[in-house]
C-alpha cells in the first residue's frame, strides 16, 4: 500500500510569480459560486501584487475552503493554498480579528494548550506500525469506523490532531510544544489519515514519512475495489488528492481504468470538491450551500455515489435520491451483496 | 488632452502647438492616422490614461440604476495587465457582468457621461487590448453559464463570458464538444468570437468565430439586440471579428458536435519549407481532421496530424502518409545526431533541443489523458502545456496571416527575424478554412484581404525563459514581423492595442475610414474598447 516513493519536492514560489493565466480560476469553487475573480487564488495574488493587505482581502480569504485545487494547475508552481493559509494567519492576527469569534479562538487555544501538556499518544502502538488517524467525524460513527479498521487493518492512533487541523483552518498559530509532541509521536509510522489538510501539512512536516489518504487506502483493498462498477461516481477527497497531486492523479487514473467507475474530476483532472465550506460555514456561523454537489452531479447519472469524505455523503444525500455510500460501506451495499456475494475478499 | 486644458489656451496657442481641440472624454478625429508612427521612435505606444472627467457623476448615475461598481486596488489590481504583460493600466472601477440588462445600463450611462468602457473576457490579449487605461473595466466572466444544450440540433446557447474550459466541461458531460476553440482554455467565448480563434482543426472547420450561429449583443449605446446572418445581419458582420468595436457579446449560439478522442500523430522535419509544403498538401486534400506545425526554433519542426476516427486515419495511412517527408521520432533523433555531429560548434543548440524535448514531450503523453492510444481532452493537454512550457510574465506573439501561396515566404522571413532577436523561439502554423458566405465578417480582420478559400497563420513566439528584455526590444521585434506583413500585403491576428499603428498601413485608408464612420455612428462618444482599434 505504501510502495510509491514521493516525488522530490519542488521549490514553491510566492504570489509575485503569478502571471495571471487564470488556470486556477477554472478550478476554484469560490469563483464558481460567485463568478468574481477577486474570489480566486489569482485574484488574491494579483491584489497582493498591487499592494492589497490581508484585511482588504478578508472576504475571499475567508471564503476559501482550502481544497487545494489551485495548487497543481499553477504553471508557475506557486504554493497558492499556502499563500491563502498565510493570509488567513495574518488576518487572524490582525486587530481586531475577523471571522473566528473570540470564543472559538479561546476554545481552540485551550485545546491546543491542553494537548501540549498531554503525554504522547502512542499507547501500545509499536514505532514502525502503520497507524490510522480517522478524524472526529469517523470516530463519531463507531460502526463505520470498525468497518474501516477491518478493511485497512491498521491500528487507531489516539491523537487525530483535530485541534491542529482547526488551527490550520483558522490561521491560528500552533504552540511549538503541541506540534512537536504530535509529530514526534507520529515519526517513524506510516500514516493513513482521513483529513486531507493534515496530510498536506504532514508532507511538509515529516517529509520522509509514508502517508496516504484514507480514501486511497480503502480503495486499494480488493474488497472495496471489486465492488466498484462503471455506473458508480467515485468522489475523491480533494485536499489529500491535490496535496500529493502527481502521485494521486496516477493512482486514481489506474483505479478508473481498472474498475470503469467515473471520477469526480474536471477536464483538468482536478478533484471537484463536493462541499466547499467557507470559514464561516465550518464554524457554523453561516448556512452551508450545496452548489458544488449539484455541479458535480450536473449532466451525470450515476447509479451510486461513492464518497471518501463523510461530509460529502451528507451533501449528496441532501441534493439527490441516488444511493450514497462511504467507500468503506461498499461491501455492505445490499444490492451489491445480492449481485456479487463473493466480493468481500 | 486633460479636461479643460483646451479652454485655457487661446486658439493661436492651440494652433501653434498643432493640437486639435478635443472635447473632454472623446478621442480625436483619427487616432490611427497614417502618420501615427512618423517621427516617433518605435517604442511601445500605450494609449494615454483617460483623464477621469465626470467620473463621480457617472458613478452616481450608474449606481442609481442598480449596477454595482467596485473601486480600489483590490478590485482593479486583477486587471492591471493582460497575458502579454507589457501593457499596464488600471481602470477607475470594475463592473462584473451579470446580465445583458446590466451591461446595457452601464453602456447607456457611459455614453451619457463619455466614460470609456474596456471589455475583458479571459484577458488573453497580448497588446493591451483588454487593459483599461482608466474608465470602467467590464469583466464578462461573470456571465459564464451555459443556457441550453440542444443535443439533437447540435447547438449550444451560452453566456459569452464563459471560458472555453467551462463550456467544454458542460458539453463533455453530455458527450458533446465544441467545434474549434483556441488552444487555451482561459480564453472566453465572447472574446474569441470578437477576434477569430484558431484551433488545429481550423484548416478544416474554420476559425471559432465561424462557428457562431447567432449572438445577443449589447450595442455601444445600450440596446440589446439579437443578430445573426439573417437577423440584424450588418451588426452580426461587424461584431464577429470586430475586435469589440461594435458591441458587447453577451450570449452566443454555437454549433457543436459529438465528442471524440483523437489519434495524434507526429512527423518531424528539419526544414520549415518542407514541413509547410506537406501541411498544405494535407490540408488541400482534407487528409486529416487536425493539422498544424509547432517548432523548436527552425531546428525541430513538428507537423502534427490527428484524426477523430479510425476510418479517417486508415485513409490517411493508405493515401498520404507515404507522401510526407517528415521522420518519426527515432528517425529524426538519428538525423539530428548526425547533423550536430558534423557541427560541433552548435552543441548548445543541440542541448537546448534535447532539454526542450525532455521537458515538453511527456506533457503531451500524460497517461491520465490517454486511453487506448488516443488523446482525450486535447485542449486541456495543450492549454496546460502552453502555460507551463511557453507561458511567462511576458507573452509576445506577433503573427502573420497570408494566402496559401505566400505563406512559406512569410514564415521564412519571420523566422529570420526571430533568429535576429531571440536565442530561442517557437513557431505555430495552422491553416484557416474560410467560408465564402462569411466574406463580410472577414472585412478588416485577421483574415488577409482577397483570400478566398484558405488562409494560413503563423505565430512567432520568443521563449523568454526568465530572461529580461525591455519593452522596446519586444516592440521592435513585433514591428519587424509586422513590417513583413505590410510588405507582403498580409494581415495579423493581433493588430489592435499597441500594434494599431499598423492598421492603416495594412488595410488602407478607404477601408479604415469606412469602419471608423460606422464606429462613430454606432458609438457616438467612442467609449467602447477605446484605443483597441479606434
Amino acid at each position: 500500500m505504501f510502495g510509491l516513493t514521493p516525488p522530490a519536492p519542488v521549490m514553491p514560489r510566492d504570489f509575485s510569480a503569478c502571471s495571471g493565466c487564470s488556470l486556477c480560476v477554472l478550478v476554484c469553487p469560490m469563483w464558481r459560486a460567485r463568478r468574481d475573480p477577486r474570489f480566486s487564488a489569482e485574484g488574491l495574488a494579483k491584489a497582493q501584487q498591487c499592494g492589497a493587505t490581508a484585511a482588504e482581502l478578508a472576504a475571499p480569504i475567508e471564503a476559501c475552503s482550502l481544497c487545494g485545487a489551485c495548487d497543481p494547475v499553477c504553471p508557475e508552481r506557486i504554493d497558492l493554498s499556502g499563500m491563502i493559509m498565510g493570509l488567513r494567519q495574518r488576518l487572524t492576527n490582525s486587530v481586531p480579528p475577523r471571522t473566528p469569534p473570540p470564543a472559538v479562538l479561546g476554545d481552540l487555544s485551550a485545546m491546543l494548550q491542553k494537548a501540549s501538556g498531554a503525554p504522547a499518544a502512542e499507547g501500545a502502538v509499536s514505532r514502525a506500525a502503520p497507524v490510522l488517524l480517522p478524524g472526529p467525524d469517523l470516530r463519531a460513527d463507531a460502526e463505520l469506523l470498525a468497518r474501516v479498521q477491518a478493511l485497512v487493518g491498521l491500528v487507531l492512533f489516539d491523537d487525530d490532531g483535530a485541534d491542529i487541523v482547526l488551527a490550520l483552518e483558522l490561521g491560528v498559530e500552533i504552540p511549538h510544544a503541541r506540534l512537536h509532541g504530535f509529530l514526534d509521536a507520529l515519526r517513524g509510522h506510516s500514516i493513513v489519515a482521513a483529513d486531507g489538510l493534515l496530510l498536506r501539512q504532514l508532507r511538509r512536516w515529516l517529509p520522509g514519512s509514508q502517508r496516504m489518504s484514507l480514501g486511497a487506502a480503502l480503495s486499494t483493498r480488493a474488497a472495496v475495489r471489486s465492488n466498484l462498477v462503471p455506473s458508480d461516481l467515485y468522489v475523491i477527497e480533494p485536499r489529500a488528492f491535490h496535496g500529493d497531486y502527481e502521485r494521486m492523479v496516477g493512482y486514481y487514473d489506474r483505479l478508473q481504468r481498472e474498475t470503469g467507475c467515473s471520477l469526480s474530476q474536471d477536464l483538468q483532472r482536478i478533484a471537484i470538491p463536493a462541499t466547499s465550506s467557507e470559514l464561516g460555514q465550518k464554524l457554523g456561523l453561516v448556512a452551508g450551500d450545496d452548489v458544488q454537489a449539484k455541479w458535480l452531479l450536473q449532466g451525470r447519472k450515476p447509479a451510486r455515489i461513492i464518497v471518501e469524505n463523510l461530509a460529502d455523503r451528507a451533501a449528496f444525500r441532501r441534493v439527490c435520491e441516488i444511493p450514497v455510500l462511504h467507500v468503506a460501506e461498499l461491501g455492505e451495499d445490499p444490492e451489491m451483496i445480492k449481485s456479487r456475494p463473493h466480493a468481500f475478499g | 488632452m486633460p479636461a479643460g486644458v483646451s479652454s485655457l489656451l487661446t486658439s493661436d496657442q492651440v494652433s501653434a502647438l498643432k493640437i486639435l481641440p478635443v472635447e473632454p472624454g472623446t478621442v480625436g478625429p483619427c487616432p490611427v492616422a497614417s502618420d501615427a508612427l512618423q517621427g516617433i521612435k518605435r517604442q511601445q505606444t500605450n494609449p494615454a490614461r483617460w483623464n477621469g472627467a465626470g467620473w463621480e457623476a457617472f458613478v452616481a448615475a450608474l449606481r442609481a440604476t442598480g449596477v454595482e461598481l467596485a473601486e480600489g486596488p483590490v478590485a482593479c489590481g486583477v486587471y492591471a495587465t493582460d497575458a502579454g504583460g507589457t501593457a499596464y493600466g488600471l481602470p477607475h472601477g470594475v463592473v462584473i457582468a451579470h446580465s445583458a440588462a446590466q451591461v446595457a445600463a452601464l453602456l447607456k450611462a457611459a455614453q451619457t457621461h463619455r466614460v470609456p468602457v474596456t471589455v475583458r473576457g479571459g484577458g488573453l490579449t497580448t497588446e493591451g487590448e483588454s487593459v483599461a487605461f482608466g474608465g470602467v473595466l467590464l469583466d464578462m466572466t461573470g456571465m459564464s453559464r451555459v443556457l441550453n444544450i440542444d443535443a439533437t440540433g447540435l447547438t449550444v446557447r451560452t453566456e459569452a463570458g464563459i471560458f472555453w474550459h467551462g463550456l467544454a466541461e458542460e458539453l463533455r458531460r453530455e458527450g458533446l464538444d465544441y467545434l474549434s476553440a483556441p488552444l487555451n482554455l482561459t480564453s472566453s467565448v465572447g472574446g474569441t468570437l470578437g477576434v477569430g480563434g484558431i484551433d488545429v482543426n481550423s484548416a478544416r472547420l474554420g476559425c471559432s468565430a465561424d462557428q457562431a450561429i447567432s449572438l445577443q449583443v449589447v450595442t455601444p449605446t445600450g440596446e440589446i439586440v439579437e443578430c445573426s446572418d439573417s437577423e440584424n445581419a450588418e451588426l452580426f458582420q461587424r461584431v464577429i471579428l470586430g475586435y469589440g468595436q461594435f458591441g458587447v457579446i453577451t450570449e452566443a449560439t454555437l454549433r457543436i458536435r459529438p465528442y471524440t478522442p483523437l489519434a495524434m500523430r507526429y512527423f518531424y522535419y528539419s526544414s520549415l519549407r518542407t514541413a509547410i509544403e506537406d501541411l498544405q498538401m494535407l490540408d488541400a486534400a482534407d487528409a486529416s481532421d487536425y493539422s498544424g506545425i509547432l517548432t523548436i526554433m527552425d531546428c525541430a519542426v513538428n507537423l502534427l496530424v490527428a484524426f477523430d476516427s479510425d476510418e479517417r486515419e486508415a485513409a490517411f495511412r493508405k493515401n498520404w502518409k507515404s507522401k510526407l517527408r517528415g521522420y518519426g521520432e527515432f528517425g529524426f533523433a538519428l538525423c539530428m545526431a548526425g547533423h550536430y555531429a558534423l557541427r560541433p560548434w552548435r552543441i548548445g543548440e543541440a542541448l537546448y533541443l534535447l532539454r526542450r524535448k525532455r521537458e515538453v514531450f511527456p506533457e503531451f503523453r500524460r497517461p491520465e489523458y490517454m486511453r487506448n492510444g488516443k488523446m482525450h481532452d486535447r485542449t486541456v493537454v495543450y492549454s496546460r502545456a502552453v502555460w507551463k512550457h511557453w507561458g511567462s510574465r511576458n507573452m509576445v506573439i506577433p503573427d502573420l496571416a497570408t494566402s496559401t501561396e505566400r505563406f512559406i515566404e512569410a514564415v521564412e522571413r519571420g523566422n529570420a527575424v526571430c533568429r535576429r532577436f531571440f536565442p530561442h523561439y517557437t513557431l505555430y502554423c495552422v491553416g484557416i478554412k474560410l467560408r465564402p458566405e462569411h466574406q463580410a465578417h472577414y472585412e478588416m480582420s485577421c483574415v488577409p484581404p482577397g483570400v478566398q478559400d484558405r488562409a494560413y497563420g503563423c505565430e512567432f513566439e520568443p521563449m523568454i525563459e526568465g530572461a529580461v528584455y525591455s519593452r522596446d526590444h519586444f516592440q521592435s521585434f513585433k514591428n519587424a514581423i509586422y513590417d513583413i506583413g505590410v510588405d507582403m500585403g498580409a494581415s495579423y491576428y493581433r493588430f489592435g492595442g499597441m500594434m494599431k499603428g499598423y492598421i492603416r498601413r495594412v488595410f488602407g485608408d478607404a477601408l479604415v475610414d469606412k469602419h471608423l464612420a460606422m464606429k462613430r455612428q454606432a458609438d457616438p462618444a467612442m467609449i467602447l474598447n477605446r484605443d483597441v482599434i479606434f
